[in-house]
């Protein structure tokens, strides 16, 4: 009878385990830094949006078993903002379910797991002018993290680099811009004078 | 000429002989339009108003251009949470003082002028907001873009001159509303073209928005130069061509200040309005972001929410402007003042209950019900300020339109600004002031009218009330004419028990001089 509950016990809680893994977010503090993520701007180095490239490398802690890594099946490399970048600003606030999280907007590569790799990538265009680091998670089959690595300490305060973003601007938008602010005023002028000249008359 | 039998709603075919003019809209004795045909645009009545709504519409459409697009923006310029607050309450700071010399300058240049003038200089703040590169410049874009909110006073001023008082409501409450309206369609307009610049022609992002800017810019454009070529002060002609006649009495600045800021009517108003139209404002600006963060939507459907709000002025304010006449028919002035009361501290109630809200569904639909409230406020409000003063008009409908400003400024300063106070307790205060706000309605006294809880003083006249205004030398020279056209018209809001006809008795007919 015991054995038969115990089972039934066990049954359900490998149940409630499934569907919770399948059904439930992850938390950031529940994952192990597993990889050691190095990335090849040097501390408060500047590099320009669209024109500068990063080269990312990875790979697993040796110091593990080798068996750790059974589950990972890829890795997504992502450009994170550091704190300094993230203070009132609550659109990219830092929260321990990665479901909600916002610190890493910008994917850098997604590959199939190797044990190791390396990624070289150009800032995109559309990377804002802040404050970054990178950061790598390995994700199962489910697309569920398993574990991670960073470019910074848990305190996300060393080894950080500056992006400058694009302005977006343009000459011709300035000229642009220059022309119909003219306009729309010379046309008012325009019709002043008419209307004095109607009134003279 | 002939003098016919009046109809009893003041229905006056003007056959001046001076000038033969025929309208093609029943008119009164000011040749203002006693009826309100929505779908004409028959000149000058209909056009001015279909010109007024319009342009106010485009004024909307770019001062709240940015909010839709600020997730792409603030990243492009480095904003923080704090930049972006201080610019939401300088958008609507600017138009306090902008309400009140627009207001001036309708009483002494007329709408058509001082509304183009205003549409069109603030265009260059709309263009230059494509170039703007920092925290500061966005503030300052934002700012000058802001003052372009107060061709409110002169679209109200206009129409308040075009439409005779049984129709002035509706046609004040139809024209803000749909201008109104501006402030909901550019939630929904500018994502638009943003995603159209950006994936089809394939700008990037930071780019894309700024091109996106262009639209509000030419329709802005489009709209002052369309007011000041095709639109007209008065029934009668422009205010110059009127005045050169002699037609027109030009007044002067200080006699106007000087009669809006004596009037203890126009300050209670100022303060209401403040409570209806500034909350709808403060709303304007917090309501995406409450949504997003409190129960979760994504970005788009929080701004969906957001526009939903400020679409609802397609019907609501204008409701409230004819609700306004429909109690007038019956309960004159009265009943207008009732009418503005009971909404507004519906509103408030809604308000407060809005904040208490903890379910999403049920916070839009309670959403939705307050912004209905709210904005028959502000319709109900100009359904009041056309007969506060004669003289004076162009300036108190800037003083209550100023007043609509300060208390959005003031509302977010109070409970929107830093963390004091959670968004949602912010909201509820907010409802517990509106109820605080709206109680000085019950101050406001027509002598000949009467006031909320106080019935009128039995020999007033609105003769007196409006040549009042007027010194007696004035008088002597009988500059105060179209005040004393007007005291005549607006005997209709006695209601239907002290005065059972509104006919125009035959020894006034206005005579063709």
């Amino acid at each position: 009878m015991a054995r038969l509950l115990s089972t039934q016990a066990t049954a359900l809680l490998l149940l409630i385990f499934c569907v919770g893994s399948s059904m439930g977010s992850v938390y950031f503090s529940d994952l192990k830094q597993n990889l050691i993520v190095t990335a090849s701007p040097k501390p408060g180095q500047v590099l320009y949006a669209g024109e500068d490239k990063i080269t990312v490398t990875w790979k697993l802690n040796s110091s593990l078993p080798a068996s750790t890594d059974a589950a990972y099946k890829k890795v997504k490399v992502k450009l994170c903002y550091a704190p300094v970048s993230q203070k009132d600003r609550g659109w990219r606030k830092t929260e321990d379910n990665l479901e909600k999280d916002k610190t890493c907007q910008f994917k850098i590569t997604t590959q199939p797991y190797a044990g190791s790799g390396s990624f070289e990538y150009t800032i995109d265009r559309s990377v804002p002018t802040a404050t970054y680091f990178v950061r790598a998670y390995v994700v199962d089959a489910s697309d569920t993290e398993l574990a991670y690595g960073q470019t910074t300490d848990a305190k996300k305060t060393t080894n950080l680099f500056d992006v400058v973003g694009i302005t977006g601007r343009h000459a011709s938008l300035d000229i642009a811009a220059g022309c119909f602010s003219a306009f729309s005023v010379v046309a008012l002028l325009f019709f002043f004078v008419v209307e004095k000249r109607k009134a003279k008359k | 000429m002939e003098e016919q039998k009046k109809p009893s709603s003041l229905q006056i075919e003007s056959v001046a002989a001076s000038d033969n003019k025929h309208f093609k809209v029943p008119v009164d004795s000011e040749h203002k339009a006693t009826v309100f045909w929505i779908f004409s645009f028959a000149a000058p009545h209909m056009r001015a108003f279909h010109l007024s709504w319009f342009s106010f519409f485009c004024c909307f459409v770019s001062t709240f251009a940015a909010p839709p697009l600020l997730p792409v923006i603030r990243d492009n310029l480095g904003l923080t949470r704090t930049d972006i607050g201080n610019a939401g309450i300088a958008s609507v700071s600017g138009a306090v003082f902008a309400r009140l010399t627009m207001g001036t300058a309708c009483d002494l240049v007329g709408p058509r002028l001082a509304s183009a003038s205003l549409i069109l200089l603030t265009t260059p703040a709309v263009y230059c907001t494509s170039i703007i590169n920092s925290a500061s410049t966005y503030l300052l874009a934002r700012f000058f873009t802001g003052f372009s909110l107060a061709s409110f006073v002169s679209c109200q001023f206009w129409m308040s001159s075009m439409f005779s008082a049984p129709k002035v409501g509706s046609a004040n409450g139809v024209a803000a509303g749909w201008g109104n309206l501006g402030g909901g369609a550019t939630q929904l307009i500018m994502p638009l073209v943003y995603e159209l610049i950006h994936n089809a022609i394939g700008s990037t992002k930071f780019t894309a928005w700024r091109i996106a800017f262009f639209v509000p810019g030419l329709m802005q454009t489009a709209a002052g130069i369309a007011v000041v070529a095709l639109g007209q002060d008065l029934p009668d002609g422009n205010y110059q061509k009127l005045e050169k006649a002699g037609d027109k009495h030009k007044d002067s600045f200080s006699k106007v200040f000087y009669h809006a800021v004596t009037n203890h009517r126009a300050w209670i108003l100022a303060l209401t309005y403040g409570y209806c139209f500034g909350v709808e404002l403060t709303i304007d600006n917090i309501i995406a972001e409450y949504f997003y963060d409190r129960f979760d939507v994504n970005l788009r459907n929080a701004g969906m929410i957001a526009a939903s709000f400020g679409l609802a002025n397609i019907f609501s304010r204008p409701a409230g402007g004819w609700f306004s006449d429909l109690l007038s028919k019956r309960y004159g002035m009265r009943g207008r003042l009732w009418g503005l009361w009971l909404v507004q501290s519906f509103g408030g109630v809604l308000c407060i209950i809005l904040g208490l809200m903890d379910s999403l569904a049920a916070a839009i639909s309670v959403m939705l019900l307050f912004s209905v409230f709210v904005q028959a406020s502000c319709g109900l409000s100009f359904g009041i300020v056309p007969f506060v003063s004669r003289r004076s008009l162009g300036l108190i409908s800037g003083m209550t339109g100023g007043g609509g400003n300060v208390g959005a400024v003031l509302t977010q300063l109070i409970f929107f600004q830093g963390s004091r106070y959670s968004t949602q307790k912010g909201i509820a205060l907010m409802g517990v002031m509106i109820l605080a706000c709206t109680l000085p309605t019950m101050l406001i006294y027509f002598p000949q009218w009467g006031g909320m809880l106080v019935g009128p003083r039995p020999n007033a006249t609105e003769e007196d009330y409006y040549a009042a205004e007027w010194s007696q030398k004035e008088r002597d020279s009988g500059c105060h004419s179209a005040s004393l056209k007007f005291a005549e018209n607006s005997v209709s809001e006695r209601g239907k028990r002290r005065d059972p006809s509104t006919t125009v008795p035959v020894d006034t007919t206005p005579s063709h001089v």
